[in-house]
């Protein structure tokens, strides 16, 4: 495959100085473009064992049901072609629908559930689709200002079919009354690439009287390296 | 604006229970090859340790050596609370000592709390006499190649610390 240059405002600043944290991690010199085959060509084989029997419902890991609002969320992984990328690991993880992470150092004062861990991965199809049911994740505060809290959002991480595909995105929902007070959405500075983080609504991906659905469509880098037009 | 890709966000600082499964099923090395040790740490731009970075590996040639891996050829490993991480490579006939390859040990994705988007980069071995000829390390400014290699110890193993900012950043790349 080969990989453009990422157009001006379409990538998150590395330092985004209302992020707070970015201050003294991002780099401060631009990524070096090379070419190297293998990046390009070659990716870890991600086995259909590797998914266990629950990873794609998120909702049937613990012993009983989860609390919250139960949805499913599907969409497709495609290349810059419009390809689908087939048999591709993608791993997904959120808080529950209190806004509270499985994770040890996560001091939110909400509950955790215990039928509820918020992670879950999966192969993506001959299509490029994925499909997960979990539960609708809340919001939370996370201490980078006052009152700085995040729209809810889950966690995505894409291998892609090539090496140099990865990608660790964040989706979110419709009409987040904060999207614009948060820095982590804000540190991209292309608004059309923000909307594209945010999923839709779907009554065709609405399970009957079940679950509410959202479509969330994913385009990872790279483009057929065959030359067209020669 | 053309383009249509998805954009990247932080990992932030909680998967580490989501992303255990990788780490534990990439710990040991089972291996028809030799292999050597990788150990480093990561750093911010203060020189202050990242106990939340996570490091990932992908080793195309070394995929071959381990058939009885659940993922061949690739690791991901979380940073400790000094920022360490330790990284086993089986080494294939095409690396260092067998051959002067002038490949990378390890193509390495780092993530943190605090990057926007994920950094690629790619961790070499000093004792590569192909090191002069290498393809990939060619590209890179010759002032910057050091970040990329790592040094051997005293105890056969190397070293190769990760800084994401400052006077010894590391290269990053971004594959065309």
């Amino acid at each position: 495959m080969q990989f453009d240059a990422i157009e001006p405002g379409v990538y998150p600043e590395l330092i985004h100085p209302a992020y707070k944290s970015t201050l003294k991690r991002g780099s401060t010199l631009a990524p070096l473009r090379v070419r190297d085959e293998q990046a390009v060509t070659t990716n870890l084989f991600a086995s259909p064992k590797l998914i266990l029997p629950h990873d794609m419902d998120l909702t049937a890991q613990g012993k009983g049901e989860p609390l919250g609002e139960k949805i499913v969320v599907t969409g497709r992984v495609l290349d810059e072609d419009g390809k689908p990328v087939r048999n591709s690991l993608l791993e997904v993880w959120q808080c529950n629908a209190a806004g509270r992470y499985w994770h040890k150092k996560d001091q939110h004062d909400a509950p955790l559930d215990p039928n509820f861990t918020g992670f879950g991965k999966m192969l993506t199809d001959d299509d490029g689709r994925y499909r997960f049911v979990t539960i609708k994740p809340g919001p939370y505060p996370w201490g980078n200002h006052h009152k700085a809290w995040r729209p809810a959002h889950i966690h995505f991480s894409m291998f892609g079919n090539v090496y140099a595909q990865r990608l660790v995105t964040q989706m979110y929902f419709p009409s987040d009354p904060l999207f614009e007070y948060d820095p982590i959405f804000q540190s991209i500075p292309d608004a059309a690439a923000r909307q594209r983080l945010i999923s839709r609504f779907s009554l065709e991906q609405t399970v009957d009287d079940k679950m509410l659905g959202y479509e969330f469509d994913i385009v990872l880098r790279g483009r057929d390296a065959t030359p067209m037009g020669l | 604006m053309t383009s249509k890709i998805t954009a990247s966000q932080t990992i932030g600082p909680f998967p580490h229970e989501a992303w255990r499964w990788a780490v534990d099923l990439t710990a040991g090395v089972d291996s028809s090859a030799p292999t050597i040790r990788i150990t480093g740490a990561v750093f911010d731009g203060d020189g202050a340790a990242i106990n939340d970075a996570w490091i990932e590996a992908w080793m195309p040639d070394s995929a071959p050596l381990e058939t009885a891996h659940a993922i061949p050829g690739y690791r991901r490993v979380p940073s400790g609370e000094q920022g360490g991480f330790t990284l086993q490579v089986s080494l294939p006939v095409s690396l260092p000592p067998a051959a002067a390859s002038g490949k990378p040990a390890a193509y390495i994705t780092v993530f943190a709390r605090g990057l926007t988007k994920h950094q690629f980069t790619a961790v070499f071995l000093e004792d590569d006499a192909g090191l002069a000829q290498s393809e990939l390390l060619g590209q890179v400014p010759p002032q910057r190649r050091d970040t990329l290699i790592a040094r051997k110890q005293a105890d056969g193993s190397y070293l190769w610390n990760i800084h994401m900012q400052g006077a010894q950043e590391t290269v990053f790349f971004d594959y065309t």
